[in-house]
């Protein structure tokens, strides 16, 4: 089977990612774009933009009647999703079929699998792999803390109903066991209406460390490293890098068969991400897997040499991957920054504004995927990401040092970014050891947005000697008073 | 002639002369020669001040002027004392709603020349997620609601504004 025209259901800059691989692939293209939305740097590359409509826009990027119309109406014979959106809807994987477009990705019922979390952890328990030890007391209510004890020390107990951290405790000595979990009882019957709990393994510092896994949907399942990601602020992502600091050569080693394992378990098809959860001694749990192309898909781009994109392509026409497990290098080392349109020091407040100058950093092993151009408007109608800054050095400390130098150079003036927080967060001493856990941002908060040197006065001299019309009253009154000789030049 | 300079919500009145050699800055901590050069980048200027060279780039907008120095990038609000005295009219502050962070309009309850009352519903509108109804801080008559349902507004973007009060 072959592709000869792609459709992008995305926007932004991994429309413009993926759009760059088809066209080098000698695809045909098209893309999506909201009548209300900005052009951006996909509106460019694709062949052919489509409009659609929707009572909002990101309405219309989930509209999936009208871009399985789209895709009919243009002749396109493949989807490819993104991220995001419709990209891990079994609806839409669905839909597609029915209309004899290929979807670029995995199958519907193994989407269906990994998107039930409940079902996904049983899946890969069943089959051996780690999951975290946990309790739920609907299984057996009667048999719950004899159950829970069994967990281990120190455990997290949490309404089922919960959410928002709401009504979770720490529980790390049997003898306060039992109180706890009245406690925690009626916790959550005050926050939820709601006084079930479910117990698991309490990891102290943990770090989010998932593995790049690949499968031809024939049983070929190939693994392309890790991915540390545990640099995020309230569950989102803003530094990703490979390979982890923190991870011994068998410790990652076991990690990445062990993804590869549980993507051979589904015989998955196209680009995957397996999750895990790490302890600080390296014993980690499966967390989830994402059936689709991540976000910080360009670090392992950057280590390995191949275009994930093109391998996605690749599987999607059955040509298969292009490189056995032993041909995939994990050379260097690659930072990434996502460039976020938010006030790092008012709570991440989202800014918007026109970009009134944009300027991206160039220069060796600097790559940037963006979603902006020059001139653009930044609104609230998407999400607050507008590029991603990725660097790839020799060894971590060329890589931290690039990043540094990037991000610095990296100008967009007219609305505020996070660029200097990210620079923040580079320039710390425990993100220079690796030394992180997910809960980092938060313990350092103070630290990361402490402003910097007083330069207000030279920051007021650029904006009065930039105003021309403050300068030219002010030229008007110098010359009137050289006219009456009050002055000699 | 004299600028108010907002950065991170503080204000400092400025003014700018020039003694036939070179600007001087005058600011309440003290008087600074300074100037500012173009070059070859887009936005780019050389700025000399304080014994100091510093590469930027700068964008002026209608409000605020972004500058990027030394890797951070900054915004500078800026004013005219005499347009702000003279756009002042003596109104209240309560006469205006004020976004207090960015968003989308839901729906609009009333229009210019409705007489409300305090607490009556003006707006709603949704920032982050959350719908926040926006009330009528007094009672008045609505002068202005210069945003329509759907669209998107900016942070201490007016919202609405109600007619001065008459004494």
């Amino acid at each position: 089977m072959t592709i000869s025209k792609l459709l992008v259901a995305n926007r932004g800059e991994i429309a413009a990612r993926v759009l760059r691989t088809a066209k080098a692939r000698g695809l045909e293209t098209a893309v999506l774009r909201h009548a209300s939305e900005q052009e951006g740097p996909a509106h460019v590359i694709a062949d052919e933009v489509v409009t659609i409509d929707g009572p909002t826009p990101v309405a219309a990027y989930l509209d999936i009647p009208q871009i399985v119309e789209v895709a009919k109406r243009i002749g396109a014979d493949a989807v490819h999703p993104g991220y995001g959106f419709l990209s891990e809807n079994a609806g839409f994987v669905a839909a597609l079929e029915k209309a004899g477009v290929t979807f670029v990705g995995p199958t519907s019922d193994v989407i269906d699998l990994m998107g039930d979390k409940v079902r996904a952890r049983a899946f890969v328990e069943e089959r051996g792999f780690p999951v975290a030890p946990s309790a739920i007391e609907d299984d057996g209510p009667a048999t719950f803390i004899e159950r829970a004890r069994a967990v281990g020390y120190p455990l997290l107990i949490k309404p089922s109903a919960g959410g928002g951290g709401k009504g979770m405790r720490v529980v790390r000595a049997d003898a306060a066991l039992e109180a706890e979990i009245e406690a925690a009882r009626r916790e959550g019957k005050r926050y939820f209406g709601d006084g079930r709990l479910f117990v698991e393994r309490y990891i102290e510092r943990p770090r989010h460390i998932e593995v790049q896994v690949m499968g031809d949907g024939k049983g070929n399942v190939v693994h392309f490293w890790e991915r540390e990601c545990s640099i995020q602020r309230r569950f989102q992502k803003i530094i990703e890098e490979t390979p982890s600091p923190a991870l011994s050569p068998e410790q990652r080693l076991d990690i990445c068969e062990t993804a590869a394992g549980i993507a051979r378990a589904v015989n998955y098809r196209g680009a995957g991400t397996v999750e895990f959860i790490c302890a600080q001694d390296g014993t980690f749990y499966f967390l989830e897997m994402n059936t689709r192309l991540q976000v910080e898909h360009p670090v392992t781009e950057m280590v390995t040499g191949f275009d994930l994109v093109a391998e996605q392509l690749r599987i999607a026409t059955g040509e298969g991957l292009s490189a056995a497990q032993a041909d995939i290098p994990q050379t260097g080392h690659s930072i990434e920054l996502r460039i976020c349109a938010e006030d790092a020091t008012a709570d991440f407040r989202p800014s918007i504004g026109n970009i009134l100058l944009l300027d991206e950093p160039r220069g060796e092993g600097v790559r940037v995927d963006s979603g902006i151009l020059d001139g653009g408007k930044v609104t609230t109608d998407f999400d607050p990401m507008l590029s991603k800054l990725i660097v790839h050095g020799s060894d971590r400390a060329q890589a931290i040092a690039r990043a540094r130098h990037a991000v610095q150079n990296y100008v967009i003036l007219g609305v505020t970014t996070n660029t200097g927080y990210l620079d923040a967060i580079l320039a710390h001493p425990d993100f220079a050891s690796g030394d992180v856990s997910t809960g980092f941002l938060a313990e350092q908060a103070d630290a990361l947005t402490a402003p910097g040197e007083n330069v207000d006065d030279l920051l007021m001299a650029v904006a009065a000697l930039s105003d021309e019309r403050l300068v030219a009253e002010v030229m008007q009154i110098s010359d009137m008073h050289r006219k009456m000789g009050g002055w000699r030049n | 002639m004299r600028r108010i300079f907002q950065i991170g919500g503080e204000e400092t009145e400025c003014w700018l002369a020039h003694d036939g050699s070179r600007f001087v800055l005058n600011t309440p901590e003290g008087v600074l020669p300074c100037r500012l050069d173009p070059t070859t980048s887009p936005g780019g200027f050389v700025l000399r001040a304080r014994g100091l060279v510093r590469d930027v780039r700068l964008a002026a907008g209608p409000e605020s002027t972004f500058v990027h120095m030394d890797g951070r990038t900054y915004e500078v609000g800026r004013a005219d004392p005499a347009e702000r005295l003279a756009g002042s009219d003596g109104g209240a502050s309560d006469d205006r709603i004020v976004a207090p962070m960015p968003g989308v309009v839901v729906s609009v309850a009333v229009k210019p020349g409705d007489i409300v009352a305090a607490g009556q519903p003006l707006l709603v509108i949704e920032s982050m997620k959350l719908e926040t109804t926006l009330a009528a801080p007094r009672d008045g008559v609505v002068a202005e609601i210069p945003f329509a349902a759907g669209d998107s507004f900016g942070l201490k973007d007016v919202l609405a504004q109600l007619a001065p009060e008459e004494d």
